[in-house]
C-alpha cells in the first residue's frame, strides 16, 4: 500500500501543538490516496489520529482579507472558521468563506494539466504533464522574451494582492510585458477614485463602525458583499449593542433593500443614480444650518449651490424633509460615518457620488477621527500601482487581441468570460488570442477556451499571503499557509510562476526556489520593519510565530490631525443627472444587479452550500428571478414565477418574477452569480447571468463597468416556473415571533459583548473564546508575536 | 382544599423536565435580533460542522430542505415603509419539550445539560415529534444522502452522518460540548468554564448575536444576556420554556 | 321479516354457507387474482421501493411530516370499529338483525385492524426497527416511552385486535363445528383444528354464550378507547387545530360512521356475489341507515363545533388553520367532504332510500370517501399552517402514496375473499335462531312475530 514515502506529504516545520511553525513540505504532487481512514502511511510527527489540529491562514473567497483557522483530523481539512487574532474577521467568518472547504473538496476540480484537444470550447482535452507542459510554455516564453515580443504576453488574474502580486509583477517586468491585469468584478474602483480626488490617497481608508453612532450608508451593502463583511458584520453589532446606552442609527439609501437596509434602523429609496445628488443635498443643509465652520466654507456653498432641497426631492425622489431630516440627524449625532459603494459608486457618476458621499464625513468632521472614517497607512507589502482593470482597460485588451498585438494570454483565477457583459466582446476576443493558458482550479468559462491548462492549488494548499484592503486602520499583514496535502496533480499559482522563471533561465532574477521561500524572503523586510521585540531574536522565530498565528500586524494608527481636501476639490464638487444605457420611454425599468448571498459574483456557484443556502431576503435557492415592486408586478399582471424577458439595449435573458416588497417601483432587481454554463455540476444549468444584458457603459473617469445603468423593459413570455424556495409565509401575522422593542429601550445600557474587548485599540487582541483546547492550541494571540501596540 | 393547594404549589416540581433533580449544565443561547443581520453564516458554519447533506434542487423544492438552522424572513409594511424581521431559528431545547414526550421509543430525550437530544440509532422514523414541535425545527432524512467525492472528505468525523428514515435536529453543537467537559476533566478541572464552548452558529456569527453559554453560572455571558430587558422567548404561550432566548429587535423609530 | 326469509330452511342455512366455503367458481378465483395482483403491484411493489430509497418516496415535506399513511391509518382503525363494536352493541342490546351480518362486520374489523398495521409499517422511517416500539424485556434495559400517545396507540390496538380475533373467532366456533361435519379432505381436518372439539352440548352452549356477552361487554369500552387514544396522537400535540379536547369523541363517531357505511358496503357486496339475498335483507338495510343517519347528525354537529370553537380562539394560528381548512389549498377536499359526510346521507330520512340497494351502496361508498377525506384533511391543513408562518408548506401526496393506498384497499379486499372461503361468513347458528325451527312450521314464526 504505501506507495508513497513519508516526504511526499505534509510534514510539519515543527508542530503547531509543540510551538514551531506549521508548514508543508511541497514536493511533488501525488494522485490522492484518500481512501484509508488515515491517508497517511507515516504519518508526520504532531499528527495524532483522533485530535484536530488547527492551522491558521487566509481567507481567499473574496477580497476582504479575513484571517481564517482551519480545523483538520486525520490530513483533512473540515471546518474553517475565522481566526480570532486577525483583526479584520476576529474569529468570525461570513458563508461563503466558510464554504471554502468546498473548493478544496469540490468534484469539479480539474485534476491535472490539460491540453486543448478539440476545437475551442468545446471542452475536449487531453491530458498532460507538469513536465512537458511546463518546459513548452516556458520555451515558447522565453522565445518571445529574447525576441523582444514579451509584450504579446499578457496575464489577467483575479484580485491577487500580497507577494503573489509583487511575484507576477516581477515576471511579467521581466518578459518585457505591461499587460499585466487584475480583473474583480467587484472592485471598488470608482471608490478608490473618488477617494484619491477627495483624500489625494487612491487607499480603501478604515471606516470604524464599531465606534460610530451614525451611518449613512449610499448603496453600500457593507454586510452583504461590500469590502469587507465579516469585519463590517463586527462592527454593526457592536455598535448596536456593546456600548453603554449607545446604540448607533443605521440609514440605508438604495433603491432595493439589501441585507445592510434590511438591518438599518431606516431604509430610503432614492431613484437609482442620484444617491449622490442626495449626498450634496444633506451637505447643503449641514452647511445651510452652519453645521460646517471650515475655512473654505465659502467654497463649499457655491459648489453646494445647486443642491437646495427641492431640487433635490425632485431629481431624488426623496422628501424635502427626509433630507432635512437625514442631514440634521448625521450632523448632530458624532461620529457619525457616511459611506458610499455599491451600485452609488458603479453608475455613470459613480467617482462624483462618491467624492460627495467623503464631503459629507469631512463636512461633519468624521474624518480620521474614532467612529468616522480612519485612513489606511499603505499595505504592509505587495506592489502599490493598482493594476485592477475596469472595463475599459479590458475592452482595450480584447481591442490589442484583435489587432493581434496579444500572442499569448495566460488567465489566473479569473473569469471575465462570465463577469464582463457580453456587449464588450471580451468573449469573441478571445479567439483572436494564438495561446490561452489557464492556471485555474476549476474549469470555468474562461478555462473553458484555453488551449493549455495548468490547474492551480485552491488557496487552502498553497502558500500566499495578504495585506487586507481596506486594512483596519494599522499595518496588517498575514500568512496563508496550506493545510492539506494536494489533492490532485496541481500547483499553486506561485510555484508555478517561479517554475516557469526558472525554465527560462531566470534563476537570477528569481532565486527562491518555491513559493514558501520567497515568501521567507520577502517576509524579512516585514521583520525588519518592525519595532525590534527582544522576545524574537532571530527571523525564523518571528517566521514561525507568523505562520502560528497566521496574522501580523503593526498596531501604529496614524495620527487623526486635521483633514482638509484642496481647494480645487471643492470647487469640483458636484454630481450630475445619471446617464442609462437605453431610453427611458422604450426600457422603462432601471436594472438593479446586486451580488447574491452566497454566490458572490458567480465565484460561489460550484460550492453546493451555496447555492443550497436561502437567498438572505427572498430564501430562494439554486436560481435567478427578477425582484419587481408589488406594484409594478400588479401593472404588469405579474405574479411571481411568471417568466418574463428581460430586454436591454444590449441583449436580453429570461427569468422567474418574484414579487419583492422593498425595492422602488421604477426598479427591477436581480442578483448576480447563477447562469453558469461550466463551472461544474453544481454551478452550470441553474438560472441566468443578468450582467448578459448589461450594456457596456462605464464610469467615465475610472472606466470601470458602471453596472447599475442599464435600463431594461419586461416582456412576459407567458412561461411559469415554480420558484424554489425556503420559507413559507413572510407575514408575521400579529404572533409576535419576532418581537420588537421601542426606542424607549435604553437601547444597549449593560448589553453585554461576546467578545471581552470591543474598544478599537484592543481590538486586535480581542479575546473571543477559542473552541475547545485544540482551537486554543493552535489559535495564537496575535500578542504574542512581535508588534508594537500603541493605541490612537 | 389543601390537597389541591399543594398540588399547585408544587405543579413545578411535578413538571420538572426530563426528571432530572437539577441539571449538570444549563446550556442556553441567546439571539440578539438587533445585533442578527440575517447574513446566514450561521446557517453555513452549522451545514458544515454537523454534516447536513445537501440535497439538492428537487429535494428543496418539495421542501425537503435539512439544514438544522434557519433563518426566518417576516416582512412588515409596504413600500415605501417596509421592514425586514429576521429571526434565526434552530431546536430552542425546550424544558418542557413537547417532542420527547411523543417519542414512542425515547429516541429523543432530555439529558442532564438540559439539552434536549436526539438519539439517531434510537429512531425509528414515526416524525410525531417534527408534528409536536412548535418551531418546525426538527428534518427528517426522507432519503440517504450522498457526497459527491470528495466532498465527503470534509465531513466531521465527530458527527454522525444519518441514514434515511431518521429525525435529526440542533443539538447545540453537542459534539463539541463534549469535548470541552473532556477537555475540562484532563485539566483536572470539574466544570467547563464560561466561553470554552461555543456551537458553530455562534462561533462564526459576523456580529455576536448568538451567545451561548451555562444558565447555571450567574457571571457566564449568557445569563447577563438573559438579565437583559429585552429577553423573550418565542411562542412564550405554549409553554416550552426553551433554552434558547430571543433579545427583542429594537425599533428606534418606535413610539 | 321478508317472504323469503321465512321460507328458508334450517337445513338450507347449512347448505347455503357451507356451499358458500366449499363451491368455488371461476369467478371467485378470478376475483382473488386480480386482488392478490393489485396488492403486490400497488401496496407491496411500491413499499418495497420505498423501503429501498426511504420515506421520500412519499410527498411528505418539511411542515407536513405526516400524510396519507398515517391518514390511511386512521381510516383503517376507524373502519375497524363497526364491526366489533357495532356487533358487540347489537348482541348486548339483543338486535336480533344483527345476526346475520355480524360475522362479516367483525371479519372487517379484523382485516382493517392489519391493514392499519401494516399503513403504521408504510409510514414510519424505519420499519425494521418497529420492534423497538413494544415493550419487550431486553438486556439494554431501554424500554419504549411510556408518555407517549404513539405508544399508548400500540397497546391499545394490539388489545383491540386481541381482543377482536378472539371475538370473532369465539363467535365462530360453533359454526365451524358444522361445517366440519360437512366437509371432507383438507377442510375437515382444518376445521376439525378450529372448532376445538366442539359438540353442541348445552354446557358448551350455555359457557359460549356467557363467554361471548362477557367479551361483548369488554370489548365496547376498549374500541372506544382505541379510537380516543389514535385521537390522542394529534390531541395531545400543540398542533393548532388539532389541540382540541373534541378529538376523542370525534374520532369514535367518525370511525363508527366510517365503518357502518363500510358495513353496509361490504354487506351489499356479499349478498350480492355469495348469494346471501335472503339471509341480507332490506330490513338490515334499513337499520344500518338509520344508524347511519344518526351518526351522520352527530358527526355533523362535532364539525360545526370544530369551526365554531376554532373561529371562537380567536386565536391567529387557530384562525389561520381554519381558514386554511375551508379556503386554502385543501377547500375543495373540505367541501367535498361536508357533501358525502354531512349532506348527502340527509337522503337517509327516506326509507325508500334507506331500503334500496344500489343507492345505499353508492351512499356508504361516498360516505368513506368523505370520511377518508376528514382524517386526511386532519393531517394534511394542520401542519402545514403552524405557528411560524415561515415554516408553512404544502403537502400532495406523491404516486407512491396513491398506489399504496389503492394497494390497502387490495390487500383490504385480498384477506376478505380468503376469508369467505374460511370462515362462514354469515354465522350459522344465529341466523338459524332467527329462523322458525324446523319442526314448528312458519306459523309459529309468525305468531311471534
Ligand atoms: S468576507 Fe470574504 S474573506 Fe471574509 S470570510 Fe467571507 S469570503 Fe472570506
Ligand atoms: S450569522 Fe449571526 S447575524 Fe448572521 S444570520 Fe446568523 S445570527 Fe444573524
Ligand atoms: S424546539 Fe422543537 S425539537 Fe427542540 S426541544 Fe423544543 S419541541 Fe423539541
Amino acid at each position: 500500500m504505501p506507495n508513497i514515502d513519508r516526504r511526499s506529504f505534509l510534514t510539519l516545520v515543527g508542530a503547531g501543538g509543540v510551538g514551531a511553525g506549521a508548514g508543508f513540505m511541497l514536493s511533488e504532487s501525488r494522485k490522492h490516496p484518500v481512501e484509508h481512514l488515515v491517508p497517511y502511511p507515516v504519518p508526520p510527527e504532531e499528527f495524532s489520529p483522533g485530535i484536530a489540529t488547527w492551522y491558521n491562514s487566509v481567507c481567499s473567497m473574496c477580497s476582504a482579507g479575513c484571517g481564517i483557522s482551519v480545523r483538520t483530523r486525520e490530513g483533512r481539512a473540515k471546518k474553517i472558521e475565522g481566526n480570532p487574532a486577525h483583526p479584520v474577521s476576529q474569529g468570525r467568518l461570513c458563508a461563503l468563506g466558510q464554504s471554502g472547504l468546498q473548493a478544496l473538496y469540490n468534484p469539479d476540480r480539474i485534476t491535472g494539466p490539460l491540453v486543448r484537444a478539440g476545437r475551442r470550447g468545446e471542452l475536449e482535452f487531453d491530458p498532460a504533464t507538469w513536465e512537458e507542459s511546463l518546459a513548452e510554455l516556458a520555451n515558447q516564453l522565453e522565445l518571445m522574451r529574447t525576441a523582444g515580443r514579451g509584450g504579446g504576453v499578457a496575464l489577467l488574474t483575479g484580485g491577487v494582492r500580497g507577494h503573489l502580486a509583487s511575484l507576477l509583477e516581477l515576471f511579467m517586468s521581466w518578459l518585457g510585458s505591461d499587460q499585466l491585469l487584475h480583473y474583480d468584478f467587484n472592485h471598488p474602483a470608482t471608490l478608490y477614485a473618488a477617494n484619491e480626488r477627495f483624500f489625494g490617497e487612491s487607499e480603501l481608508p478604515y471606516y470604524d463602525i464599531e465606534n460610530s453612532r451614525y451611518v449613512l450608508s449610499f448603496g453600500a451593502d457593507f454586510i452583504g458583499h461590500w469590502l469587507s463583511p465579516v469585519h463590517h458584520g463586527l462592527g454593526f453589532g457592536r455598535s448596536r449593542q456593546a456600548r453603554d446606552g449607545i446604540r448607533a442609527r443605521f440609514v440605508q439609501i438604495e433603491p432595493r433593500m439589501s441585507l445592510t437596509g434590511a438591518a438599518a434602523d431606516e431604509w430610503i429609496a432614492a431613484n437609482p443614480g442620484t444617491e449622490g445628488i442626495l449626498a450634496l443635498g444633506i451637505a447643503r443643509r449641514i452647511v445651510d444650518q452652519g453645521g460646517y465652520q471650515g475655512a473654505d466654507l465659502d467654497a463649499w456653498r457655491a459648489a453646494l449651490d445647486g443642491y437646495a432641497a427641492e431640487s433635490v426631492a425632485e431629481q431624488t425622489g426623496v422628501a424635502a424633509d427626509t433630507v432635512a431630516r437625514l442631514a440634521d440627524s448625521f450632523a448632530e449625532t458624532q461620529p457619525g460615518l457616511a459611506i458610499g459603494g455599491g451600485a452609488t459608486g458603479n453608475h455613470s457618476n459613480g467617482v462624483d457620488a462618491l467624492v460627495a458621499v467623503n464631503a459629507l464625513n469631512h463636512l461633519v468632521g468624521n474624518i480620521g477621527v474614532e467612529g468616522g472614517v480612519i485612513f489606511n497607512p499603505p499595505p504592509a507589502f505587495g506592489p502599490t500601482a493598482s493594476r485592477q482593470a475596469g472595463l475599459s482597460r479590458m475592452l482595450e485588451l480584447a481591442e490589442d487581441a484583435r489587432a493581434g498585438r496579444i500572442e499569448m494570454l495566460i488567465v489566473s483565477n479569473t473569469n471575465p468570460v462570465f463577469n464582463l457583459p457580453e456587449a464588450a466582446g471580451f468573449a469573441e476576443a478571445l479567439a483572436d488570442i494564438p495561446q490561452i493558458v489557464s492556471l485555474s482550479t476549476f474549469l470555468d468559462e474562461t478555462t473553458a477556451q484555453a488551449d493549455l491548462v495548468l490547474p492551480s492549488h485552491t488557496y487552502l494548499e498553497s502558500w500566499g499571503d495578504d495585506a487586507p484592503s481596506p486594512g483596519v486602520g494599522f499595518r496588517v499583514g498575514a500568512v496563508s499557509q496550506p493545510v492539506v496535502e494536494p489533492l490532485y496533480d496541481t500547483r499553486a499559482t506561485g510555484d508555478i510562476v517561479l517554475e516557469l522563471a526558472h525554465r527560462m533561465g531566470l534563476d537570477l532574477a528569481f532565486p527562491w526556489p518555491n513559493m514558501e521561500e520567497y515568501l521567507k524572503y520577502s517576509w524579512r523586510e516585514v521583520w525588519s520593519s518592525g519595532t525590534p521585540d527582544p522576545a524574537i531574536p532571530d527571523f525564523d522565530t518571528f517566521w514561525t510565530s507568523v505562520v502560528r498565528a497566521g496574522v501580523w500586524g503593526d498596531e501604529t494608527r496614524a495620527p487623526g490631525g486635521e483633514f482638509a481636501p484642496d481647494a480645487g476639490v471643492v470647487d469640483g464638487i458636484g454630481v450630475g443627472a445619471p446617464e442609462f444605457a437605453g431610453a427611458e420611454g422604450e426600457f422603462p425599468y432601471a436594472l438593479h444587479p446586486y451580488l447574491s448571498n452566497g454566490l458572490h459574483d458567480g465565484r460561489g456557484a460550484n460550492l453546493p452550500w451555496m447555492q443550497e443556502l436561502p437567498d438572505a431576503l427572498t430564501g430562494v435557492v439554486y436560481g435567478s428571478w427578477i425582484e419587481l415592486n408589488p406594484v409594478t408586478a400588479e401593472e404588469l399582471g405579474l405574479s411571481e414565477g411568471d417568466v418574463v424577458a428581460i430586454e436591454s439595449p444590449a441583449g436580453s435573458i429570461e427569468a422567474p418574477v418574484l414579487v419583492y416588497p422593498a425595492i422602488m417601483p421604477g426598479v427591477v432587481a436581480m442578483p448576480i452569480g447563477q447562469g453558469h454554463e461550466q463551472y461544474g455540476r453544481y454551478a452550470h444549468e441553474h438560472g441566468v447571468n443578468p450582467i448578459d444584458v448589461l450594456a457596456a457603459q462605464t464610469e467615465p473617469g475610472t472606466g470601470a463597468l458602471a453596472w447599475a445603468a442599464t435600463r431594461v423593459r419586461l416582456v412576459p413570455t407567458g412561461g411559469r416556473v415554480d420558484l424554489v424556495k425556503v420559507g413559507g409565509d413572510s407575514r408575521e401575522l400579529g404572533r409576535e415571533i419576532v418581537q420588537i422593542a421601542d426606542a424607549g429601550t435604553p437601547a444597549a445600557a449593560g448589553a453585554p459583548t461576546v467578545a471581552s474587548a470591543t474598544d478599537a485599540g484592543a481590538a486586535v487582541g480581542i479575546d473571543v473564546p477559542a473552541v475547545g483546547a485544540e482551537a486554543a492550541m493552535a489559535n495564537t494571540r496575535l500578542n504574542s508575536i512581535p508588534i508594537t501596540v500603541v493605541n490612537t | 382544599m389543601s390537597l389541591i393547594d399543594d398540588f399547585l404549589a408544587r405543579w413545578h416540581e411535578y413538571r420538572r423536565p426530563g426528571y432530572y433533580e437539577e441539571f449538570d449544565y444549563h446550556w442556553t443561547m441567546t439571539v440578539d435580533l438587533d445585533r442578527c443581520t440575517g447574513c446566514e453564516a450561521c446557517v453555513t458554519a452549522c451545514q458544515a460542522e454537523n454534516n447536513t447533506p445537501i440535497v439538492g434542487e428537487d429535494a428543496i423544492a418539495r421542501g425537503r430542505h435539512m439544514q438544522w438552522m434557519r433563518v426566518e424572513r417576516y416582512w412588515e409594511g409596504e413600500y415605501p415603509d417596509v421592514k425586514l424581521r429576521a429571526i434565526p431559528m434552530f431546536c430552542q431545547h425546550c424544558d418542557a419539550a413537547p417532542c420527547e414526550t411523543v417519542c414512542p421509543v425515547s429516541a429523543t430525550y432530555h439529558n442532564q445539560d438540559g439539552l434536549n437530544a436526539q438519539i439517531y440509532n434510537r429512531c425509528i422514523g414515526t416524525r410525531s415529534c417534527a408534528v409536536y414541535c412548535p418551531y418546525e425545527v426538527r428534518y427528517f432524512n426522507y432519503n440517504n444522502h450522498h457526497w459527491d467525492e470528495p466532498l465527503d472528505q470534509q465531513l466531521n468525523p465527530d458527527v454522525s452522518v444519518r441514514e434515511k428514515g431518521v429525525m435529526e435536529k440542533c443539538t447545540f453543537c453537542i459534539q463539541r460540548i463534549r469535548q470541552a467537559k473532556d477537555a475540562a476533566k484532563d485539566d483536572g478541572r470539574r466544570r467547563v468554564q464560561d466561553g470554552e464552548v461555543q456551537p458553530a452558529c455562534v462561533q462564526t456569527c459576523p456580529t455576536e448575536a448568538l451567545v451561548f453559554g451555562d444558565r447555571k453560572d450567574p457571571d457566564s455571558a449568557v445569563s447577563l444576556m438573559l438579565g437583559n430587558e429585552r429577553a423573550y422567548t418565542v411562542l412564550e404561550e405554549l409553554n416550552t420554556d426553551p433554552s434558547v432566548v430571543y433579545l427583542k429587535k429594537v425599533d428606534a423609530d418606535a413610539a | 321479516m321478508q317472504r323469503r326469509h321465512e321460507d328458508i330452511k334450517f337445513a338450507d342455512v347449512n347448505n347455503d354457507i357451507v356451499r358458500s366455503l366449499v363451491e368455488t367458481g371461476p369467478r371467485y378465483y378470478v376475483t382473488l387474482a386480480i386482488a392478490v395482483l393489485i396488492t403486490l403491484a400497488c401496496f407491496f411493489f411500491p413499499w418495497f421501493y420505498q423501503l429501498y430509497y426511504g420515506i421520500g418516496a412519499a410527498g411528505m415535506n418539511h411542515p407536513t411530516v405526516w400524510g396519507t399513511y398515517l391518514a390511511s391509518f386512521i381510516f383503517w382503525i376507524g373502519l375497524s370499529h363497526s364491526g366489533t363494536l357495532l356487533s358487540c352493541v347489537l348482541h348486548i342490546t339483543n338486535s336480533e338483525w344483527r345476526k346475520a351480518m355480524y360475522r362479516s362486520a367483525e371479519a372487517m374489523t379484523l382485516f382493517s385492524l392489519m391493514v392499519a398495521a401494516m399503513m403504521v409499517m408504510v409510514h414510519v422511517g424505519r420499519p425494521w426497527f418497529i420492534h423497538w416500539a413494544l415493550p419487550y424485556p431486553n438486556q439494554m434495559e431501554l424500554w419504549p416511552n411510556f408518555r407517549s400517545p404513539l405508544m399508548f396507540d400500540v397497546m391499545a390496538i394490539t388489545t383491540y385486535l386481541t381482543g377482536s380475533s378472539i371475538f370473532i373467532y369465539m363467535g365462530s366456533i360453533p359454526d365451524f363445528a358444522a361445517v366440519r361435519d360437512r366437509t371432507t379432505g383438507w377442510r375437515h381436518h382444518m376445521y376439525v383444528l378450529l372448532s376445538l372439539g366442539w359438540r353442541g352440548t348445552d354446557t358448551e352452549w350455555h359457557r359460549l354464550g356467557w363467554a361471548y356477552t362477557f367479551l361483548a361487554v369488554l370489548i365496547i369500552p376498549l374500541a372506544v378507547s382505541v379510537h380516543s387514544i389514535v385521537s390522542w396522537d394529534f390531541a395531545m400535540s400543540i398542533v393548532p387545530s388539532l389541540h382540541q379536547t373534541i378529538f376523542a369523541p370525534y374520532f369514535v363517531v367518525g370511525a363508527i360512521y366510517s365503518g357502518t357505511a363500510g358495513i353496509v358496503t361490504v354487506m351489499f357486496v356479499l349478498r350480492k356475489y355469495m348469494n346471501f339475498e335472503h339471509y341480507i335483507t332490506k330490513v338490515h338495510f334499513d337499520n344500518l341507515g338509520k344508524l347511519l343517519l344518526a351518526l351522520s347528525l352527530i358527526w355533523t354537529y362535532i364539525n360545526v363545533v370544530e369551526v365554531f370553537t376554532g373561529w371562537y380562539s380567536n386565536d391567529s394560528a387557530e384562525l389561520e388553520s381554519l381558514r386554511y381548512k375551508l379556503f386554502g389549498f385543501y377547500a375543495p377536499l373540505y367541501w367535498e367532504m361536508i357533501l358525502f359526510c354531512a349532506v348527502a346521507p340527509l337522503l337517509l330520512i327516506s326509507k325508500r332510500f334507506r331500503t334500496s340497494f344500489v343507492p345505499m351502496l353508492i351512499l356508504s361508498i361516498a360516505i368513506n370517501i368523505g370520511m377518508y377525506t376528514e382524517r386526511f384533511l386532519i393531517v394534511g391543513t394542520s401542519l402545514s399552517r403552524q405557528y411560524l408562518p415561515d415554516s408553512w408548506g404544502v403537502y400532495v401526496p406523491s404516486l407512491v402514496e396513491l398506489s399504496i393506498l389503492v394497494g390497502s384497499i387490495a390487500m383490504f379486499c385480498t384477506l376478505f375473499l380468503v376469508f369467505v372461503k374460511i370462515f362462514p361468513s354469515v354465522s350459522i347458528y344465529e341466523v338459524k335462531e332467527t329462523l322458525p325451527a324446523p319442526d314448528e312450521g312458519k306459523t309459529q314464526w309468525q305468531a311471534t312475530h
